[in-house]
């Protein structure tokens, strides 16, 4: 019962955050659609995925609201309790599917490996390469500012 | 409760705000909504399994350098037009470039 309420909560958080007409309330509508999947994620057994989804939303909210407050205009035009009923109402009529449909055939629990072995054994490559591209990243955007600094480019 | 309906129908809410709003935040939610569609498949398939979450982080870094280059690409737009609205940039880019002709004339 608890994931047939989050998943209904999921969708309208999500129609919420993009059809809001204020900036501000649609990240804030986000930041409820990122809540809801780490709770689905958490009761499904995934921790781990919980976490890192968790700890990604906020990094994304955070940097949503300051991207909001600085580079959006600013409108004067308020959502009406109308269109927010409407919008929640739509929500929960796009959820019942999920949660009364069912589809045969789906596959479940093919690999049995751990966290740990997974990510290290069967993607490790993966990992390290990523890692090498951000630090990559975080090199060449230090160059720059600093060659910036120096007033070079 | 079935998860790959909930995908699919978090996935039509993305790619109908992807194709509706002109706001670059907005196009930037609807992105993030169509990523959490599609990881989640990952740890729902896997059912807590370790390979399931192992792909998910994969997929997480692949989402946030898509959100980066977004945010770069709003931050030129709104430091070199002012604006965040992704249809109003090929009228000022012809306006640009007109008063650039004029000028060079």
């Amino acid at each position: 019962m608890i994931l047939e309420i989050l998943s209904v909560g999921l969708i309208v958080s999500a129609c919420l955050a993009l059809f809001l007409d204020e900036v501000h309330y649609a990240v804030g509508a986000l930041a409820g659609t990122f809540f809801f999947i780490s709770l689905i994620y958490a009761l499904n057994g995934s921790v781990y995925g919980a976490v890192f989804q968790f700890a990604v939303g906020i990094g994304t909210l955070t940097i949503l609201f300051l991207s909001g407050e600085m580079l959006s205009e600013k409108t004067k035009k308020k959502t009406s309790p109308r269109k927010f009923a409407a919008l929640v109402g739509g929500g929960v009529a796009l959820s019942l599917p999920a949660v009364f449909l069912s589809v045969s055939g789906t596959p479940q629990g093919y690999s049995t490996a751990s966290f740990g072995a997974a990510l290290w054994e069967m993607r490790g490559l993966d990992v390290v390469l990523q890692a090498v591209v951000v630090l990559t990243i975080a090199l060449g955007i230090f160059i720059v500012l600093h060659e910036k600094k120096r007033g070079t480019i | 409760m079935n998860f790959v309906i909930l995908s699919i129908v978090m996935l039509s809410i993305g790619i109908y705000g992807l194709l509706t709003n002109r706001n670059l935040i907005k196009v930037f939610i609807s992105l993030e909504l169509i990523a959490i569609a599609a990881t989640m498949n990952f740890v729902l398939f896997a059912m807590g399994q370790g390979l399931g979450e192992a792909l998910l982080i994969v997929a997480f870094s692949t989402d946030t350098a898509v959100s980066a280059v977004i945010l770069a690409v709003l931050v030129i737009l709104y430091k070199k037009y002012g604006i965040s609205d992704i249809s109003k940039i090929p009228q000022l880019i012809q306006n640009k470039d007109e008063e650039e002709n004029e000028v060079e004339a």
